[in-house]
């Protein structure tokens, strides 16, 4: 063990700063022109565009301590916004079990961040138990088309989305993880509706989406037909360690001590306050020891070439965080909390703290809510066979 | 020692309770909150007629001589549908600051109309610097021969909008953080010099940021003795802090109440959620922590009844146990909904909302934590 970065780490770190001061937004630059450009010098310096991506297709293929710099290093630039629907979780996927034909297909776009990606897992009854989907596709006679019929809830951003990977119901006949099949298919169709939910904090991220005789041409299937979970799952527990957000948490702790040194308590302010400082300080402990926990848990999976369950730690901390981040913004903001509609009052983060906070307790939920999660330890980790449910 | 509600209370009681069930569904409450007032005229005049806003005034100010606890009973059944009309602002608040310093004559010219439902009172004391400290005032008033002259800006004052009066409170006298040197006076919401800018809360009720520019004020509209208004502004604040506690714990029960019966009706992994042991144990700490607010609330407010000064360490430790413990309910009933907690559909979020607005107001828990250890 060894916590000293190598020559070779510190000219990479060196390397990282230095791409990211060249290619800062300029004054007056449109943003999504400057976005383009960030991402094909990106791709010019080997695979920077697709960090996470492995060598094979196109990735860097970092070891873990320079993905960690990396993801250092992006807490303290500005960097192009990203949707980690395409990139993060069907990527993978199509990797993993895509032909070579639906990878030609569908992974340039992905990269070249011209097509957004929904994520259709969830539904009205299939919440954290996912498996329970009912979504139906029936496959032709001449077995050249699926016909998919059902409704998807949660989707995030799919009100956005150019297409939706989807998990649907081929076969009810077995348990309820098989019979589970894995298709592509284009959003602006017919058949499609998409209806946005509008959560606590105003916002509008996710959406129901129906689906009515919608046509899905076989070959935008992944894999076999009723092997979709088995796929799904790996990409679940990619989703996990990605939900964790660890690197954006600790900007964000770093922003939230700003504002609270702008709120002024007598003739000091209120990062000075023994009871908000405690608080703000035992987060950053929480945040540190969970840095470590995602570093070990990296150092693992490029060992073992796998993701284990010790990811699940990560989400549940990394969203308890995130959580409790909010919850002290709200508190910075003290009498303005409340402050709503349109005009900022008091604070000028006071509302967005707000509306931050509400938002945040969907952390703990999507994505595998906590208790699922701590039951996924129970099991795989602990090898308490019945976990602690029933 | 006595928990017995008296027969007059349990008919408050009752009758408030029904009106909250018969009056204040979901979709009501959205469509009053987002209407022109931001609550119902109509509900205002028939808490009139049913003597609710008469309760805790004295009889000879057409009242009917109730104290803090009859506010409990009412307060408690308006949590339970997130009311909206302006009982705590015009009534706790307002009316209460008159009923402790008002003189004979201004409580003549406001009380009556207040009790039938024609006047309505706003109470502003919070400004931007102050955060949660009731003596931290900076808006001046400078006596200038019968009068006083009030300048500087009020924040997050509630039901400024439709009030008639507001009782503004200011610094006569003394250093930005002192005790010594706070008067209370009753101004005229439409005073040359006031100004308004109102915007609703997330929670669905409205406030305002208030600034005073050069507004002219009579002495006699002075509430208590000048220089001496610190400890009218302590009684009202922690009257209104017995009274959004009451809100609170009522608020409190419908989330775990609602949780409960969610959880059995809705089924993943093949039985319903209720079965699952670490969710049933969840429920039952939502269900302590809502005992327990309601244990302190009781004992918070019997001790004011009986020797308000007494009481004032109980009320701070009131006022973090709601603070804490409503978060705790809140954010727990949502996370047992799951997806449909976080939205605007379901009463649950609206609930969540209230609770995190309360532990806003008059000081939040850390606050009142902080407090109850200087005693």
């Amino acid at each position: 063990m060894d916590i000293e970065l190598s020559s070779e780490d510190l000219t990479f770190t060196k390397e990282v700063r230095a791409f990211f001061e060249e290619n800062k937004i300029k004054e007056g630059e449109d943003y999504f022109t400057w976005r383009n450009n960030w991402f094909e010098k990106a791709k010019e310096k080997g695979g920077w565009d697709v960090p996470k991506w492995p060598a094979k297709f196109g990735g860097p293929g970092w070891t873990p301590t320079q993905h960690y710099i990396w993801e250092q290093e992006t807490t303290k630039a500005t960097i192009p916004f990203d949707i980690p629907f395409g990139l993060g979780m069907l990527a993978p996927i199509l990797m993993g079990y895509g032909n070579e034909e639906q990878q030609e297909r569908f992974l340039p776009p992905i990269r070249e961040r011209t097509v957004n990606w929904c994520q259709g897992y969830s539904e009205p009854g299939a919440g954290s138990d996912l498996a329970n989907l009912k979504t139906k596709a029936v496959l032709s006679e001449d077995g050249t088309y699926y016909t998919v019929n059902g409704s998807k809830m949660w989707t995030t951003l799919a009100h956005v989305a150019d297409w939706i990977f989807c998990l649907t119901r081929t076969d009810d006949s077995g348990i309820k993880q098989k019979g589970i099949t894995f298709l592509l298919f284009p959003m602006k169709q017919e058949g499609i509706e998409v209806k946005p939910i509008i959560t606590l904090g105003g916002a509008h991220t996710v959406n129901t989406v129906h689906f009515t005789d919608v046509k899905v041409p076989v070959e935008n299937r992944i894999g076999e037909e009723g092997k979709g979970w088995t796929y799904a799952k790996g990409l679940l527990e990619h989703e996990r360690t990605g939900l964790a957000g660890l690197s954006r948490s600790l900007f964000e702790l770093e922003n939230l001590k700003d504002l609270a040194r702008t709120v002024t308590r007598g003739n000091s302010n209120l990062m000075n306050d023994s009871g908000y400082k405690a608080k703000i300080a035992e987060l950053e402990i929480d945040l540190m020891a969970t840095e470590y926990t995602e570093l070990r848990s990296l150092a693992s999976a490029s060992a073992g070439g796998k993701l284990g369950p010790e990811s699940s730690i990560l989400k549940l901390k990394g969203t308890e965080i995130k959580q409790r981040i909010q919850k002290l913004t709200v508190e910075a903001s003290g009498i303005y909390s409340p402050a709503w509609g349109e005009k900022s009052v008091g604070f000028p983060f006071a509302k967005g703290g707000t509306a931050g906070y509400l938002n945040s307790r969907y952390f703990t939920i999507y994505g595998g809510a906590s208790e699922v999660q701590k039951d996924v330890i129970a099991k795989k980790v602990l090898g308490l066979t019945k976990g602690s449910s029933k | 020692m006595n928990f017995e509600l008296s027969d007059e209370q349990k008919m408050i009681q009752q009758s408030v309770e029904r009106f909250v069930q018969d009056n204040y569904d979901l979709n009501t409450r959205i469509s009053l909150s987002s209407d022109n007032l931001g609550y119902s005229n109509d509900y205002w005049k028939s808490m009139a007629e049913l003597g609710w806003l008469g309760l805790p005034f004295d009889e000879s100010d057409g009242g009917f001589g109730g104290n803090q606890i009859d506010v409990l009973v009412i307060m408690e059944q308006f949590g339970k549908g997130l009311v909206l009309e302006p009982y705590l602002a015009s009534i706790v608040m307002g009316g209460g600051a008159l009923k402790k310093g008002g003189t004979e004559s201004l409580k003549k010219e406001i009380l009556p109309g207040l009790v039938d439902g024609t006047k309505q009172l706003s109470f502003a004391y919070a400004e931007q610097q102050s955060r949660f400290d009731l003596e931290d005032v900076i808006t001046s008033a400078r006596k200038e021969g019968d009068n006083f002259i009030l300048n500087g800006q009020k924040s997050m004052v509630q039901n400024a909008e439709t009030a008639d009066h507001i009782v503004v409170v200011a610094r006569t006298s003394g250093g930005q953080i002192d005790e010594n040197g706070i008067t209370l006076f009753l101004v005229d919401a439409s005073s040359e010099g006031l100004s308004m800018d109102n915007f609703p809360t997330v929670d669905g009720l409205r406030a305002s940021e208030i600034t005073l520019k050069n507004v002219s004020v009579n002495a006699d509209r002075v509430v208590g003795n000048v220089d001496e208004g610190f400890e009218i502004l302590q009684s009202v604040a922690n009257d209104a802090i017995l009274a959004l506690s009451a809100e609170a714990v009522g608020a409190m029960e419908v989330l775990y109440k609602d949780t409960v019966e969610y959880t059995q009706q809705r089924e993943q992994f093949d039985h319903p959620m209720s079965e699952f042991q670490v969710l049933q144990h969840r429920m039952v700490d939502m269900f302590m922590e809502y005992e327990q607010c309601k244990s302190m609330l009781y004992r918070a407010t019997m001790e004011s009844v009986q020797d308000p000064k007494a009481a004032q360490r109980t009320i701070h430790g009131l006022k973090h146990l709601i603070g804490k413990s409503g978060l705790f309910v809140g954010e727990n009933a949502v996370q047992l909904h799951g997806g449909m907690g976080v939205t605007e559909e379901l009463r649950i979020g609206h609930f969540f909302k209230r609770l995190l607005v309360i532990d806003s107001m008059f000081g939040n828990a850390d606050h009142h934590l902080q407090k109850f250890t200087t005693y």
